[in-house]
């Protein structure tokens, strides 16, 4: 596919913002890794590859709070593939954890225990299940106290870790554990995919960003971004899941392109509720050409094509960008 | 009653396999119970599913110690300390190993006393399914060796199968696949004393209740997951041809893993211990700089 082309450009469109040095092309990606190899992630996994570009972003003077979920499996007694520190919490409660962990550091620089130049930047990282369901409560109260934390959500669309369930990120017309497709429901899961962009922004944090494992340059400089403020900063990574989205190990970067390509995932940013999509495709591709590359969707070609279930999906992605004025 | 313990890397059916082969039993009227183990689920990870068949109800449950057969559809598990396919196997017990090797051959490099059975299940998927899954395949040696019957094992597949996908052809082959592997092996005959009278110790302990600070593991190390080496998880290698390389570091960008190192004169590498074989670098390499080899075959050729 003639992707590869676009990333040098991702990214690279808009102005210098104020003071902060953007990357260019993928060789403006700082080399050091920190997410070491050997891990057990699935070959080929999304969101391992949006995470490892982040952890690039981030550097190593942070601490990880992660919520179970498939990532808590990344550091397994006694592995870890990081650097930094690093605590699991239970699912619905890693800003919860987040806010005792910047407390302590917040208290022992003050007491004069702790060097400011070792304080550490606080990120939670948790999959769509603990993002979109479980822990938005806690989420909520962190947001409006206005912790200052990173919240990572590597969005896989489905409760992946314990065999793919149906989650609040799980789109329409996808088949999961629990939503496979029947008799009753042909089109599998019936209800939309939240917001949780729009979830977030109501609470007015400074930053906000969706993000792609396909775009590493725009990623890497929406971290550069979003490190000028205080408070709670938000990233979702769409994350294609080979095991979970019925595709080959080889596919993940193709079809995270694809999502973008066809508007289906939208990238952009939000500064204090200043919204800007970073990459715009400039001409739209059919969602049907994202869809059924993947098992999750095989339903709605095979046996019979279920015309109506793809006429809502592109109904839903031309409603977006018209919205945004920006469908060409 | 006999006891089946499938052995593969998440992804590649070692589930639907023992389910195959619960179903086929049903069919041909014997009690039968089939189950993964469970675990996280995760594609190229070890995995362990196992069937039970019987002429009288099953009263066993959960996990099988000592099984009289196990089908390990990946070679690399055998000597995967963490997984150890063979462990418990019955003495005069039968293991049908997935590769190239000869029984001796087998039985030689991996040290293996009990009944070795081989077949190369990896090379018919590829030539009849034209993908790696082993599912359908390893329940078919797994159904001959326990000596059920062709059809059941036929209507079994479709059974099975008809339930998670719905593309017609790939279910055909599945079953001519399925068929195949039944008459591809010459099965051996299990050598087992009939009743197992001598009972263990109970193996469950009991510990105490600590608290949090002692109780809850703490890592006091960073970096080590590379020690684990998923190396062995590929199925195909990228492999490298330098000539068209511009080195223009799309593939480094695009390993999950970071897998692609760069050597002094800016040339990337794959590291080999871990690589899992995914295969996105072929994909996204612009230049044909890289294609992918079958992982015991690309060892054999090198020695
Ligand atoms: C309260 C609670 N319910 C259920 C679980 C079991 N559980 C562990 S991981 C997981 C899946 C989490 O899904 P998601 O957050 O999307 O992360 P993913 O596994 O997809 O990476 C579940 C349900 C749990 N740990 N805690
Ligand atoms: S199940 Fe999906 S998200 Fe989880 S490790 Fe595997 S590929 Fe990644
Ligand atoms: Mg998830």
């Amino acid at each position: 596919m003639a992707g590869n082309g676009a990333i040098e450009g991702d990214g690279g469109k808009g102005v210098k913002d104020m003071g902060v040095e953007r990357i260019k092309s993928i060789k403006g990606i700082p080399p050091e890794e920190n997410v070491l190899p050997g891990t057990p992630a699935c070959a080929g996994c999304g969101g391992l590859l949006a995470l490892r570009h982040c952890m690039k972003a981030l550097g190593q003077k942070i601490v990880i709070v992660n919520a179970a979920g498939c990532f808590t499996l990344l550091t397994i007694y006694p592995y870890t593939p990081f650097k930094n520190s690093w605590l699991y919490t239970a699912m619905a409660c890693a800003p919860a954890g987040a806010q005792g962990i910047r407390d302590a550091l917040d208290i022992l620089i003050k007491k004069g225990r702790l060097d400011p130049d070792e304080d550490l930047k606080v990120v939670v990282l948790t999959g769509d299940g603990a993002a979109y369901d479980m822990s938005l409560s806690s989420t909520s109260g962190a947001i409006n106290r206005n912790l200052d934390f990173y919240y990572i959500c590597y969005d896989n669309e489905a409760y992946g870790n314990t065999g793919v369930q149906w989650s609040g990120a799980t789109p329409f017309a996808s088949k999961t554990g629990t939503t496979p497709p029947g008799m009753i429901r042909p089109m599998g899961a019936e209800l939309v995919k939240k917001d949780l962009f729009a979830i977030w922004g109501s609470h007015k944090p400074p930053y906000l960003a969706t993000i792609s494992p396909a775009h590493p340059v725009d990623l890497i400089n929406k971290f550069k971004k979003a490190e000028q403020y205080n408070g709670p900063k938000l990233f979702i990574a769409l994350s294609p899941c080979p095991p979970g989205w019925g595709i080959d190990t080889s596919y993940t970067v193709k079809l995270a392109k694809l999502a973008v390509d066809t508007g289906v995932w939208a990238l952009k940013e939000a500064v204090s509720g200043d919204l800007k999509h970073t990459v715009v495709p400039k001409r739209f591709k059919p969602v049907e050409e994202y869809l059924q590359v993947q098992g999750r969707f095989a339903h709605l070609f095979k046996p019979v094509r279920q015309e109506a279930a793809l006429n809502k999906i592109q109904e839903g992605v031309n409603e977006y960008w018209n919205r945004h004025k920006l469908l060409l | 009653m006999y006891r089946v313990r499938f052995h593969g890397r998440g992804g590649q059916g070692a589930r639907v396999a023992s389910k195959v082969l619960g179903t086929a039993a049903f069919l041909d009227g014997y009690y039968a119970q089939d189950f993964p183990l469970y675990g996280a689920e995760r594609r190229g990870a070890p995995v362990a599913a196992s069937t039970r068949i019987s002429e009288d109800p099953i009263m066993e449950r959960g996990v099988i110690p000592e099984p009289d057969i196990v089908i390990v559809m990946d070679e690399t598990l055998l000597q995967d300390p963490l997984t150890m396919p063979l462990s418990g196997l019955k003495p005069g017990g039968i293991v049908l190993i997935n590769t190239t090797h000869s029984p001796a051959e087998a039985k030689a490099v991996y040290k293996i006393t009990a009944q070795v059975i081989t077949l190369d299940i990896t090379k018919i998927g590829l030539d009849m399914l034209g993908m790696p899954i082993l599912s359908t395949l390893a329940g078919g040696v797994a159904a001959r060796i326990v000596g059920l019957s062709e059809d059941s094992l036929k209507a079994a597949v479709e059974k099975v199968l008809s339930e998670i996908i719905t593309d017609r052809k790939l279910l055909d082959k599945n079953v001519a696949a399925a068929l195949y592997c039944f008459n591809a092996i010459t099965p051996a005959k299990i050598e087992l004393k009939t009743i197992d009278t001598n009972k263990k110790k109970s193996t469950v302990i009991s510990l105490p209740f600590e608290p949090a600070e002692i109780s809850s593991p703490a890592i006091n190390a960073t970096g080590n997951t590379p020690l684990r080496m998923t190396g062995n998880w590929r199925v195909f290698r990228p492999a490298w041809n330098y000539e068209a390389c511009t080195r223009c570091m799309i593939c480094v960008a695009r390993c999950p893993d970071g897998c692609i190192l760069v050597n002094e004169d800016g040339y990337p590498y794959t590291d080999y211990d871990n690589c899992k074989g995914c295969l996105i670098c072929v994909g996204e390499c612009p230049t044909n700089t890289l294609g992918k080899v079958m992982e015991v075959h690309a060892k054999k050729v090198t020695g």
